[in-house]
């Protein structure tokens, strides 16, 4: 308990309200709300779904509620096997969010990780940066297309091709944060007091450096999910009956003449919400970012 | 003055005169090579029946044979020899005139264990073949084959130049192919584009052709567009004149140009199938492959997902086609979702928490390996869909046609997604039931004596009745048996440029243009 309490005395004033600050700029809210619904929507999908995502019908390609023909039984209208797109989409946010949010958080911890030890350690840090050359100079969607033609396609190695894609730039940043701390003089001073090592590390190199970290993060979320339904797209993700966002737009292709929204409206999806967490991403920055307060 | 303006503008009439002559046909997907002998695709076939002749012809009707290099034949009263009177006049491309030992290289390089070509079959149990004359040639079986004149037909039994085949080597069918079509080689540049030139020479089109030759185009560029609404564009503003492979969706509209004419031709024997491997837990309960042929709606398949275009199958041949066995019209397995359950019930499969069966530590969750692409696509989802409402889980695998034809030819799956052509019963069950064609094309693993003796009996019978009689207890037993889901009869639809004349669709393999003589621009 002690120890949280110290914890707490030690972070500096102004970070405090630093969500408080977000909320004052309009986009940042907007797009904090926005995010909010989707993952709601994602949460909540079994019990908001109007109908069963994976059932199909004989009411094929149903234009959605705003056009003529469209009726309030399909609100977005349905796909080319006569599945409901609403409750599809509901479900493929889902499988989207899981991706980008696991994928993220695994590169980025991993990630993180190295690029912290790189700079603490400063032995480790040849190899750890040339291990990260190696794998920047590999594309993520190339490694993708390895990875299922081993593991087979799947949602599962999309995962973990996205997170090892986020591993090399991840680890770029959190070394250049950690290197710039390390050179601080309250390091010294810590190693002065003859802390050992782990609290060094934790305490004051970890602590100094999260926040960059986690903005950093919030914006690769963004590409990450953008790989993952391009992935999707080129059929290596969810297998079907799943539904996945950028699986959805690839299967609209075909009715693209003819009936649009089977692809448009889960590319819209896409769009939004790679737009929002990118807005949000750039509003967090501006807060937490110490060298941007002025 | 005057006569220099005269000459340029016939000059100019006369270059777009010669433009006017070219087409461009754009199509879904190219062949490996185009080696009649060493390839089974559609692809191959659609352009080596331009480039290269067959020594007998199969009429649009898909019943008739007409001659082709040979002009007359004769078959033995016991069936087993075909003696054939070839043409004087044909010639190879390169000029040099095509003769009896020609025919006689051919099939022999076709049957020849050397080849390992995967059509030798079709050729029949070979025991000779050899030239009596300049321009006669007998073809002696070891067995009655009542099919081999329908197998001379396709494009396997194309007439090669054996000096070409030598100096080729490997490169043959890809770097080059001297024939004697109606169109020479030019160009191939894989996954892109073949273009073939009008052999000036040619004058021996089979008699059903209005043009017997030369052709009237002069230049045929056979395009590869994957994708399918661009196949669409390019025939809806003239890219591209004529194309059989436009996608259903996009009929109506195709109609509705005025530029475009569709033509159609149900003579087409063509069924998209599901195959069951046997022997697998999963599929080998006879009542596990009944109940998914009752499950599967195959009307709605075909109205929803192809808008009515293609005929739903519930037989595993058309019942169109030659020695189909009317008798079992009723008992084709329809729609019945009901009764599939029950049966599922009856047989023990019992369905768990998440409400897949299971039988005996055996979940119901077949793997289906199928072609990536829109077609497969659809037709799977459609599938595991219906098979969903009776508590089975179906995985689907798709693999691009790359690497597919190698997975299917593996034990890994429990059912397999695919599409052929034939021309008669007989041709179809030969190919897929015989045991000794496994594990490819019999996927399924059906191996039964009794079927191969009938397959037999069919194969040499001498008369229509008893080949019709041995065809139809074949088609009895594997129908009984449920080994395939049958999905739906693919028609044959080419959307034409009206600057054509209207084409008579052909059937054969699925090659909708066959020789190409009757492309024709109108006056």
């Amino acid at each position: 308990m002690s120890a949280a309490e110290t914890d707490a005395a030690d972070t500096p004033a102004p970070t405090r309200a630093w969500y408080l600050r977000l909320m004052r700029d309009p986009s940042a809210l907007v797009a904090a709300l926005f995010l909010l619904a989707v993952c709601v929507v994602a949460v909540a999908a079994p019990v908001l779904s109007p109908h069963d995502p994976f059932a199909s019908s004989r009411s094929v390609m149903v234009p959605p509620v705003w056009a003529e023909t469209g009726s309030w039984t399909h609100p977005l209208g349905t796909d080319g096997q006569g599945r409901d797109i609403l409750s599809r989409i509901f479900w493929g946010t889902r499988l989207t969010l899981v991706i980008g949010l696991v994928s993220v958080g695994i590169g980025g911890f991993l990630g993180s990780l190295l690029g912290l030890l790189a700079a603490f350690r400063p032995g480790l840090d040849p190899w750890v940066m040339r291990l990260v050359d190696v794998m920047l100079s590999f594309p993520a969607i190339l490694l993708g297309l390895a990875l299922v033609a081993v593991l087979g396609p799947g949602a599962g190695p999309v995962i973990v091709a996205l997170a090892i894609a986020t591993v090399p730039d991840c680890a770029r940043i959190a070394r250049s944060i950690a290197v710039s701390v390390m050179n601080q003089e309250y390091i010294e001073a810590g190693r002065a007091l003859g802390l050992p090592a782990r609290q060094l590390f934790l305490r004051y190199l970890l602590r100094n450096c999260v926040s960059s970290i986690m903005i950093f993060i919030s914006l690769r979320f963004g590409q990450v999910i953008l790989i993952g339904a391009a992935l999707s797209f080129l059929g290596l993700g969810a297998r079907p009956p799943t539904a996945e966002l950028g699986m959805m737009a690839a299967q609209g292709r075909d009715f693209l003449l003819f009936a649009p929204h089977i692809a448009v409206i889960p590319s819209v999806m896409i769009f939004l919400i790679v737009l929002t967490a990118n807005v949000l991403g750039d509003a967090l920055r501006d807060v937490l970012d110490p060298r941007l307060r002025s | 003055m005057k006569t220099k303006a005269l000459t340029l503008a016939a000059l100019l009439l006369g270059t777009s005169l010669a433009q006017a002559q070219e087409i461009t046909i754009v199509r879904e997907v190219d062949s490996n090579n185009y080696d009649p002998h060493k390839t089974t695709s559609r692809a191959a076939s659609e352009v080596l029946f331009m480039l290269g002749d067959t020594l007998v012809s199969l009429a649009p009707d898909m019943q008739t044979i007409e001659p082709g290099i040979a002009e007359s034949w004769e078959v033995s009263e016991d069936g087993t020899t075909y003696t054939f009177q070839l043409r004087d006049d044909v010639a190879f491309c390169d000029g040099k005139p095509m003769t009896a030992d020609d025919v006689v290289y051919s099939m022999n390089r076709w049957t020849d264990p050397e080849t390992k070509s995967p059509v030798a079959w079709r050729a029949g149990e070979v025991e000779s073949v050899t030239a009596t004359g300049p321009h006669t040639v007998e073809y002696k079986l070891k067995a009655p084959f009542s099919e081999l004149l329908y197998q001379l037909t396709q494009s396997f039994g194309t007439i090669v130049d054996q000096a070409n085949v030598e100096a080729l080597g490997d490169d043959f069918g890809v770097s080059g192919f001297n024939g004697t079509g109606p169109f020479c080689w030019v160009e191939w540049t894989p996954r892109d584009k073949m273009i073939v030139e009008r052999h000036e020479a040619y004058t021996w089109g089979a008699p059903f052709h209005e043009n017997t030759g030369p052709a009237s185009m002069q230049r045929v560029t056979w395009q590869i567009v994957p994708e399918e609404n661009t196949r669409t564009v390019a025939v809806l503003t003239g890219q591209s004149q004529i194309s059989q492979y436009v996608p259903y969706i996009a009929l109506e509209q195709l109609k509705s140009a005025p530029n475009v004419e569709v033509v159609q031709s149900d003579l087409a024997f063509w069924t998209y199938f599901m195959g069951f491997k046997i022997d697998k837990d999963t599929v080998s309960d006879p009542a596990v492959r009944r109940a998914i042929n009752l499950a599967v709606d195959q009307e709605a398949m075909a109205e929803d997902l192809f808008f009515g275009v293609v005929q739903p199958a519930y037989s595993y041949v058309s019942t169109e086609a030659l020695d189909w066995n009317s008798d079992l019209d009723a008992q084709l397995l329809g729609y019945d979702p009901e009764q599939a359950n029950a049966l599922l019930d009856e047989a023990g499969w019992t369905r768990g928490d998440d409400g897949v069966r299971e039988k005996d530590g055996v979940r119901l969750a077949p793997t289906a390996y199928v072609f990536a692409g829109s077609t497969w696509g659809k037709i799977s989802e459609a599938v595991q869909a219906y098979l969903r409402e009776i508590g089975v889980d179906l995985q689907i695998q798709a693999f691009d046609a790359t690497v597919a034809w190698g997975k299917l030819a593996t034990q890994e799956f429990d059912m397999f997604g695919m599409s052929y052509p034939y021309v008669s019963s007989g041709d179809a069950l030969n190919l897929y039931f015989r045991s000794q064609n496994m594990p490819t094309p019999n996927r399924m693993n059906w191996n039964d004596a009794r079927t191969d003796e009938l397959l037999l009996a069919g194969s040499t019978a001498i008369t229509d009745e008893e080949r019709a009689d041995s065809y139809g207890q074949v088609l009895e037993i594997v129908h009984e048996a449920a080994v395939w889901l049958p999905l739906y009869h693919e028609p044959m639809v080419i959307a034409q440029s009206t600057d054509l004349e209207t084409v008579v669709p052909h059937n054969i393999y699925g090659a909708g243009l066959y020789k190409g003589l009757d492309l024709k621009f109108r006056d």
